[in-house]
C-alpha cells in the first residue's frame, strides 16, 4: 500500500517505472508544464497501419441507450465509436445507426463478431451492418480472445479476410481484457491484426506496456478501454474524481491511438473529451496518487505486476477476485457465491497449509492477508461459523 | 430458552432460505420434459458477479448497473438437426425492477408473445422477464414460434409471483410506442443530474423542421418519470437542468416546479416537479407536453 506520507516526486516515481506511461523525466516535465489544462481542440491519431485518423478520446457505446449522448460526442468533434452486435441483443448497434444515418463519412464505427462457426459469424455480421445502417464496419473486432493460439488461430483469419474481401469490414482485428501482454507479442508477429482493443489503464505493469508499444511498432492500432480502472463512483471515493487524470495518463502513451470510455451521460462524453490536446497537471497526479491509493488498499486491480507462481498451482487472480468484487461491490452474497465453485474452495485449502505466499504483489498488496481474507469470507459462506452469518435476508 | 429458540428456528430458516436461493437459479433451466428431439447438451453453467465477465465480456457492466445477481447458462440441441441449437442465459437481476429495467434496455419496440411479465422475441432471439428474472433465448435458426415454446417452458417453472413495476402503469396510453417504457439506474435522458427513472416513447405532434439536417429535424417525443430521495433533491435537479438548458439551449420559463425551454438534442422541453418527482416531455408541442403531463401527474395520484 502506498505510504500517505510518499511524496509526488516517489509516486510518480512509482508510477513510471511500474505503470502505462512515460519515464519518469517527462513526466516530471510534463506535469510541471500542465497548468494550462484546456486547449479544447479534437486531437487525431493515426490508428496504426489503417491509417484511420480517429480522435484519441473517442467513444465506448457499450451501456448507453439514450442518442443524446451520441449526438453530443459527435458535436464534440469523436468520430471512433465503439459497439458490438450483442450489447442489448443488438438494440447499441441500432441506436449508432439510427444516429449517424446521413453522417456515415463523418464516422468511424467499430463493431464486434464472436468466434464460431461461418455461417454464424456471418449472419452476424450481417445483423450488425444491417443494425448499423450500413454496408460497410470500419473496424471488426473478435470478441474476446484468451490465448494466443487465438490470435494466430488460421479459421479466424480466412474469415476475416473474407469480410475484408466482400467490403464488408475495411480492417479487423481482436479484444482482449486478460494475458494480454503475451498476445499483443504474439499479434506483433503476425501482419494479421490491423487493430487491438485491449483494457490498458494506469494501473497496468511495465511488461503490457511493452508488449503495447512492440505491437504498436508492427502497425497494430491500439485501442484501450477500461482506461478508467474501475469507474468507482466518486460518492465512494470521498468526492474524488480522478476520470480524466486516468484517461490523460492512458493518452500520455504514444502508442495508443485511442481511449473508449464508456460513457452513459452527456456530462461524462464533455468530460472525457476535454482531455484532448491537454496535458497531465500537478492536480491530475494528486487525483491519481489518491486513486491509486483507493485502489490499493482494497483491492487487487489486476495489473498483471505480481511475481512469483504458487507452487501448488492455485490461481491466486481468481482468489483475489472474490475479494475485489466483495470490496467493489459491498456485496456479501458474494461469499455464497464463491462457496459454490468447488474448485474455490479447493484452492483455499491449499492456501491454508501454507506459513507465506509466493505470490508478490508489486503494488504492496500483502497477497497472504488477502488469501486469508478469502479462507474466512468462504467459511462464513459454508455457514462453519454461525456466530457470523451472512446475508441474510434484509442485510444484502 | 425461548429467545435461543428464536435464534435457532430463525438461522434454520435463513439457512433453509439461502439453501435453496442457492440451487433455485439451476432448477429453472428445463431438464425434463423438454420438447421433442431436444436434448441438453451443455450446462447448467452458473455465474456470478466474479465470473460474469466471462460470459458476456465487457456487457457485464451493464446488469451490475441493474443489480444483477448471479446466471445461469445452458445449451439444447435438436437431435434431428444437430445444428439447430437453442442457448438460454437465466438472469437472478434481485427485484423485479431491476429485471424489467434490464429488459427494458434489450426490447425494442412491440414483438411481444405473451410470456412471462411482458416478452419480446424476434426471430432468432426471445427474451423476457418474470419476478426478478431475465430471461434471454438464442436459436440458431429463425423460429420465434419455437422461442415462444422454449420460453412458456421456461416461465413455468419461475415461482416469482411479482407484479411488474408500477410505474410503467402511470404513463398515459394515447401516442405511447408500445413496448417503448425503459427503466435507467441512473444516467436518464443520458443526464447524470437526472438520476434513476422511467422513459417511453410517443408518436407526437412536435414540430417538423422539414429544413433541417441532423440537429434540428423532429426529435423524438419522450416522458420521463424521475425519482428522487425527496422533494429538495428533485428540486436540486430541476435547477441544474435550467442552468444545463442556459448553457446548450434556451429557457423560456422558469419559476417555481416548472421548467420550459429548447436545446438541440432533445427540443422543446418541459420538466415540472411534483413531490420527490421530476416528471418531464420532450420533443412535443406545448400543449401537448402540457397536456401528458397533467395525465402523468393524474395516475401518479400528485
Amino acid at each position: 500500500m502506498l505510504s500517505s506520507k510518499m511524496d509526488r516526486r516517489k509516486f510518480i516515481k512509482n508510477l513510471s517505472a511500474t505503470v502505462v506511461g512515460v519515464a519518469a523525466t517527462p513526466l516530471l516535465k510534463t506535469a510541471s508544464l500542465g497548468k494550462s489544462e484546456q486547449r479544447a481542440k479534437v486531437e487525431h491519431r493515426t490508428l496504426g497501419k489503417t491509417g484511420l485518423k480517429v480522435t484519441s478520446v473517442s467513444m465506448g457505446v457499450m451501456n448507453c441507450s439514450d442518442p443524446a449522448v451520441l449526438q453530443r460526442a459527435f458535436e464534440l468533434g469523436i468520430n471512433f465509436y465503439d459497439t458490438a452486435d450483442c450489447y442489448m441483443g443488438g438494440r447499441n448497434e441500432e441506436m449508432v445507426g439510427k444516429v449517424f444515418e446521413g453522417k456515415r463519412q463523418q464516422v468511424l464505427l467499430q463493431t464486434k463478431v464472436h468466434d464460431s462457426d461461418e455461417k454464424k459469424m456471418r449472419a452476424s455480421v450481417e445483423r450488425s451492418l444491417r443494425r448499423l445502417r450500413t454496408d460497410y464496419i470500419d473496424v471488426l473486432i473478435w470478441h474476446n480472445f484468451n490465448s494466443t493460439k487465438e490470435v494466430s488461430d488460421p479459421k479466424l483469419f480466412e474469415f476475416m479476410t473474407k469480410m475484408k474481401k466482400e467490403g464488408k469490414a475495411r480492417f479487423t482485428g481482436f479484444s482482449s481484457h486478460s494475458n494480454m501482454a503475451s498476445l499483443l507479442k504474439e499479434a506483433s508477429k503476425s501482419n494479421q491484426h490491423d487493430v487491438a482493443l485491449v483494457s490498458y489503464n494506469f494501473t497496468h505493469a511495465k511488461g503490457l506496456k511493452e508488449a503495447v508499444a512492440l505491437a504498436a511498432k508492427s502497425g497494430i492500432g491500439i485501442v484501450a478501454m477500461k482506461t478508467q480502472a474501475g469507474g468507482y463512483k466518486k460518492e465512494k471515493m470521498g468526492g474524488l474524481n480522478p476520470h480524466q487524470a486516468a484517461l490523460k495518463y492512458t493518452l500520455m502513451d504514444q502508442n495508443v491511438s485511442c481511449a473508449v470510455p464508456g460513457v452513459t451521460t452527456i456530462e461524462e462524453i464533455e468530460e472525457c473529451a476535454a482531455v484532448m490536446r491537454t496535458l497531465l497537471t500537478e492536480q491530475n497526479i494528486d487525483e491519481l496518487k489518491k486513486y491509486h491509493g483507493f485502489l490499493q488498499g482494497r483491492i487487487c486491480t489486476f495489473c498483471g505486476g505480481c511475481s512469483g507462481e504458487c507452487p501448488h498451482g492455485v490461481s491466486h487472480q481468481d482468489l483475489l477476485r472474490v475479494v475485489t468484487y466483495h470490496e467493489g461491490y459491498e456485496e456479501d452474497r458474494l461469499i455464497r457465491e464463491a462457496f459454490e465453485e468447488k474448485d474455490l474452495a479447493q484452492n483455499v485449502q491449499f492456501c491454508s497449509d501454507c506459513s507465506s505466499c509466493s505470490v508478490v504483489c508489486r503494488r504492496g498488496l500483502d497477497v497472504k492477508s488477502q488469501m486469508r481474507l478469502v479462507e474466512a469470507l468462504i467459511v462464513q459462506g459454508r455457514g462453519d461459523s454461525p456466530t457470523h452469518p451472512i446475508d441474510r435476508p434484509g442485510q444484502a | 430458552m425461548k429467545t435461543i429458540l428464536f435464534f435457532l428456528i430463525l438461522f434454520l430458516l435463513t439457512w433453509s432460505s439461502l439453501s435453496e436461493g442457492a440451487t433455485s437459479l439451476q432448477s429453472l433451466i428445463p431438464q425434463k420434459d423438454l420438447p421433442e428431439g431436444w436434448i441438453l447438451i451443455d450446462g447448467p453453467q452458473g455465474y456470478t458477479k466474479k465470473t460474469l465477465f466471462e460470459r458476456i465480456n465487457g456487457q457485464a457492466e451493464l446488469f451490475f448497473k441493474y443489480g444483477f445477481q448471479k446466471s445461469v447458462f445452458a445449451i439444447y440441441q435438436n437431435q434431428k438437426d444437430r445444428e439447430s441449437q437453442i442457448e438460454l442465459d437465466i438472469y437472478d437481476m434481485g427485484s423485479v425492477l431491476h429485471a424489467f429495467g434490464i429488459f427494458s434496455r434489450f426490447r425494442s419496440g412491440d414483438r411481444g408473445g405473451g410470456v412471462g411479465l411482458e416478452s419480446f422475441i424476434e426471430d432468432q432471439s426471445g427474451i423476457f422477464y418474470q419476478g426478478k428474472y431475465f430471461i434471454m433465448l438464442f436459436g440458431t435458426e429463425r423460429n420465434p414460434d419455437l422461442l415462444r415454446h422454449w420460453s412458456l417452458l421456461i416461465s413455468k417453472n419461475i415461482p416469482d409471483p411479482s407484479p411488474p413495476p408500477r410505474e410503467i402503469g402511470f404513463f398515459p396510453k394515447e401516442g405511447l410506442n408500445p413496448g417503448s417504457i425503459q427503466y435507467f439506474p441512473e444516467g436518464l435522458w443520458g443526464r447524470k443530474f437526472l438520476g434513476r427513472g422511467f422513459q417511453g416513447t410517443y408518436r407526437g405532434n412536435g414540430p417538423v423542421d422539414t429544413a433541417g439536417q441532423g440537429k434540428n429535424r423532429a426529435k423524438e417525443p419522450k416522458l420521463l418519470i424521475a425519482v428522487f430521495k425527496n422533494s429538495q433533491e428533485a428540486a436540486n435537479a430541476l435547477r441544474q437542468y435550467r442552468d444545463d438548458l442556459a448553457r446548450n439551449g434556451k429557457i423560456y420559463q422558469f419559476k417555481a416546479e416548472t421548467l420550459r425551454g429548447k436545446n438541440d438534442h432533445q427540443g422543446e422541453i418541459l420538466v415540472i416537479q411534483r413531490k420527490f418527482y421530476l416528471l418531464g416531455a420532450s420533443g412535443f408541442d406545448e400543449q401537448e407536453a402540457s397536456s401528458l403531463l397533467g395525465k402523468l401527474t393524474q395516475n401518479l395520484n400528485l
